[in-house]
């Protein structure tokens, strides 16, 4: 028996075509999937009640383990327990050589990997582990397949890290219908909460990432006018300042990995204590024996972490001056994710802005939330009650020019979609071909810049230097992911290229891992779904069939003649084996009887049946 | 003739009202999907039209029209949780056969 | 869904051709375009009305961003006009202009040095006031259709653009 959602009026979707569709709040430290369940937003909950997946994933020989059940593997197996995988996304071995990691790395072009006990990792697809539990549980949750997922990332993720992210949940499986910005979906839970208007600032401090984002909130229009951040900071940098801390007090060097991620949970847990206390007290036993047993003061904390908050201060500042607003512009800011909670962080939002942060919204939920709000929008669930979304790309992307620098194409902060075009032109005589070298960022330096794409424009038709015209075209999709093409304009003889993420994980690669992973399943899948064809074709055949036999006259000759050849159809087609033929002729059967069932209904209310029970007409 | 909630169901209808912040009632009705038969429509109301019928229970206002009520009158709307899913389910005394998931139904 | 993108970007936006603009009215009308092909609106669609939503949102995007902008209204109004406004070519500017321009970034780099962020934030204010004079001439000549010295207005913007991004990076250097 299906369990049914409350529809939104004239919203009500036919049987077994529920759109439904979830939000994903895919986390550096914690992971959640929420919904929208009869017009309100939920985070769903697993078995035990828990909405927080931790994001967490223990590798060994035999299995992959998501979760809670990684994370008590964590002290005992650290170097094949991933966490914080985020942290990795789209990034280079270069850009995580100072982290204090237990992990084993190989660096491959664009995007580094960890070696584990279940084999070599991409962050790809460790995200994508995280994304398959949430999926599974959404499904056991919902009662049937996922329609689509809105899957949120921070705002200052640059294309890189967008595409990864993107990859990720389609390994997993995920119809993804946007990727949306972790600080737009907190203003869309809390605005619509709140009925908010007017200039919001929200900001987003997570377990590995920071965001700011100024939106102005007018009536179903949610507009970004800024955003920035840091893409590499966020609570594990306090955890870390502890553990230096830590390491300092007690006179200690060169750890095993073991101990590292020990002492990693403590300065975690300590932090967490100091939300509530003043003091805490941080005891450890060490595999060489040595006990570590100090206490840790507020003030001490605030102390070693205070340059952490100020590193949050100037994007916001960045983010205001873009936005050509002042403090006094802001009509209230919103904390959100969990490294808000820290006192001093909230003590410092509040002196910026002169004004207590709003925070009666959870942290760790209300980007979920919003995800989920905007899933169903974009799942088309809502009808015509629903809001317009205007998101920006908070990093400049530019071109290789002489010299080593950077032309900026499209400015940051410019709203998405957007497209924009450059020409260039040979600088030698009959030069054929033209490399072009994309880049992200706001330094004038190649080298200070994100290396997003290099290509060769390749058969260019001979010229004098200066005569061809080649256009490159920057286009930046309602996800904030860019595709670049070229071509040569001036003889109409066109060479054009579509750009494909740096790190190497095209299309193809994509679609060869999900062949692989789906590759055990697919078996049992093939088999379950012919199952279901043929009790869904065999129910519709006997309905048919009765409802001709007591209401037969209802049709003509012809109307009767074309049921019956279809009901015929049908029948051969369940002596075989193919689900996809059943599904179909089972969808025409329907079809064909569509008229004849409300010719069937309006008898039914001609007969005047008030008062009666259709048996006992 | 009458259409019921359980109280369950009429304490989850009151609450999802009071968070989507607007809304009269919940419709009850069906309409005509092939000849697997009808399919229940469960729908939040914002507007009353001149030719619903209502009914109300623990407080909470129900609304059908007359082609849907002949096949749902005695209808209990319930709320039940199975696992980790939750919902509505219609506890229908006119049902004759119903497809395997309940959505679709014959009389 | 259906889009002529032959319209020019004053029609799009049901606005007259002219440098004086109607804010509110072009932020109303920016709304309700996007209210109907955003992508957002097609997420749920077939691939190819997807692209085609992309490519109609970028084009409102673009045109929203060209009439809010009096320097990139100017120029766009010139190019309908059919007179280039030769910024990248032409440089030949007025010896008082480039006198002034030659004032404005020793004046930059001097607080830029000493990382002034007060100074500068100053020197934005001053530029701001001198903008919006050259921003009102702009707008008097192209209504009066002196189309020739309407463009040696826009490239004279495009200098006060230059600096306006030289004084901004100055302070994020200083500040970051």
């Amino acid at each position: 028996m299906a369990l049914l959602q409350i529809s939104e009026p004239g919203m009500s979707a036919a049987p077994h075509q529920h759109r439904l569709a979830v939000g994903i709040d895919l986390g550096t430290t914690n992971s959640l999937v929420a919904t929208v369940r009869s017009g309100s937003a939920v985070c769903l909950p697993d078995q035990h009640g828990r909405t927080l997946l931790p994001s967490v994933v223990h590798y060994s020989t035999a299995r992959v383990v998501v979760g809670h059940e990684a994370q008590a593997k964590q002290n005992q197996d650290p170097a094949n327990t991933v966490v914080s995988v985020k942290r990795f996304m789209g990034r280079g071995l270069a850009d995580v050589a100072d982290a204090a990691t237990p992990y084993r790395f190989v660096d491959e072009p664009g995007m580094l990997k960890l070696v584990t006990a279940g084999g070599v990792k991409s962050p790809v697809q460790v995200s994508a582990d995280i994304l398959r539990a949430l999926k599974a549980r959404a499904e056991e949750s919902l009662g049937g397949e996922l329609a689509g997922a809105v899957i949120t990332v921070p705002a200052y993720f640059d294309d890189a890290q967008r595409q990864a992210t993107k990859d990720a949940a389609q390994l997993a499986g995920l119809n993804v219908l946007r990727l949306l910005n972790e600080p737009t979906a907190a203003a869309i839970a809390y605005g619509l909460d709140n009925a908010a208007e007017g200039t919001y600032v929200i900001y987003d401090l997570g377990g590995g990432t920071f965001d700011v984002s100024i939106l102005e909130l007018t009536r179903g229009v949610f507009e970004v006018r800024a955003t920035s951040g840091d893409s590499q900071l966020g609570g594990d940098d306090f955890d870390h300042r502890v553990y230096c801390w830590l390491l300092e007090q007690a006179g200690l060097s060169q750890l095993n990995e073991h101990d590292v991620r020990l002492l990693l949970t403590r300065a975690r847990e300590a932090k967490e204590a100091l939300t509530e206390h003043d003091l805490t007290r941080i005891t450890a036993k060490l595999s060489n024996e040595v006990v570590i047993d100090l206490e840790l003061s507020s003030a001490t904390f605030q102390a070693i972490t205070a340059h952490l908050v100020q590193k949050t201060i100037n994007p916001v500042r960045r983010a205001l001056r873009d936005a050509r607003l002042t403090v006094a512009d802001i009509k209230g800011v919103v904390l959100v994710g969990g490294a808000t909670r820290m006192p001093h962080v909230h003590r410092a939002v509040g002196e910026l802005f002169g004004q207590p942060p709003l925070t009666n919204l959870d942290p760790d939920k209300v980007v979920a939330l919003g995800a989920a709000m905007q899933a169903d929008v974009l799942a088309g669930n809502k009808g015509d009650d629903d809001w317009l979304l205007l998101d920006v790309i908070p990093l400049s992307l530019g071109l290789e020019t002489m010299g080593g620098l950077v032309e900026k194409i499209i400015p940051r902060n410019s709203t998405i979609p957007t497209a924009r075009a450059q020409d260039f032109t040979t600088f030698k005589d009959g030069q054929t071909a033209l490399a072009v070298h994309v880049l992200q960022g706001e330094r004038e330096l190649v080298t200070d810049c994100r290396s997003l794409a290099r290509f060769e424009l390749r058969g260019i038709p001979p010229m004098v230097a200066g005569a061809a015209r080649i256009r490159v075209s920057f286009q930046v999709d309602a996800d904030g992911l860019l595709s670049v093409s070229a071509r040569e304009q001036s003889t109409g003889i066109a060479a054009s290229i579509a750009v494909k993420p740096s790190y190497g994980l095209g299309d193809d690669e994509i679609a060869r891992m999900l062949q692989d992973s789906l590759r055990h399943a697919g078996d049992d899948m093939e088999a379950r779904k012919l199952a279901e064809a043929r009790v869904e074709a065999e129910a519709l055949i006997d309905a048919s069939q009765a409802a001709l036999a007591s209401d037969g006259d209802l049709l003509d000759a012809a109307e009767r003649g074309a049921i019956d050849d279809q009901i015929e159809r049908l029948l051969a087609a369940m002596a075989g084996h193919d689900a996809d033929v059943l599904r179909e002729l089972t969808e025409a059967l329907n079809h064909a009887t569509q008229e004849f069932a409300a010719r069937r209904m309006d008898r039914a209310v001609k007969r005047g049946l008030a008062g009666q029970k259709i048996e006992e007409l | 003739m009458a259409l019921t909630l359980s109280e369950r169901a009429a304490n989850h209808v009151s609450g999802f009202l009071a968070r989507r912040g607007k809304g009269l009632g919940v419709r009850l009705g069906v309409k005509t999907s092939g000849c697997s038969g009808m399919a229940y429509k469960l729908e939040f109301v914002d507007q009353e039209s001149p030719d619903d019928l209502v009914f109300e229970s623990f407080g909470v206002k129900i609304y059908t029209d007359a082609k849907s009520l002949p096949y749902l009158d005695g209808t209990e709307l319930d709320y039940s949780k199975e696992g980790l899913n939750e919902g509505f389910k219609f506890n229908n005394p006119n049902v004759k056969n119903e497809c395997g998931c309940g959505e679709s139904f014959g009389v | 869904m259906s889009f002529d993108f032959s319209r020019s970007h004053f029609d799009l936006f049901a606005q007259p051709e002219l440098f004086q603009i109607d804010r509110a009215a072009l932020d109303a009308r920016y709304r309700e375009l996007q209210a109907q092909y955003h992508p957002d609106r097609y997420a749920s669609a077939a691939d190819i009305e997807k692209r085609l939503a992309l490519q109609i949102a970028t084009r409102i995007n673009e045109a929203y961003q060209t009439l809010k902008s009096p320097l990139a209204r100017g120029r766009y109004l010139l190019q309908l006009s059919g007179v280039e406004t030769q910024e990248e070519t032409n440089t030949a500017m007025p010896m008082d202009f480039l006198m002034g321009q030659m004032e404005w970034r020793e004046a930059i780099a001097e607080a830029k040095a000493s990382q002034n962020v007060e100074a500068l934030e100053r020197l934005n204010v001053e530029l701001r006031g001198e903008t919006d004079a050259l921003e009102a001439e702009l707008g008097a000549l192209l209504d009066r259709a002196q189309y020739e010295d309407a463009a040696i207005a826009v490239r004279k913007l495009r200098f006060m653009e230059k600096l306006d991004a030289e004084i901004g990076n100055a302070i994020e250097a200083a500040l970051f």
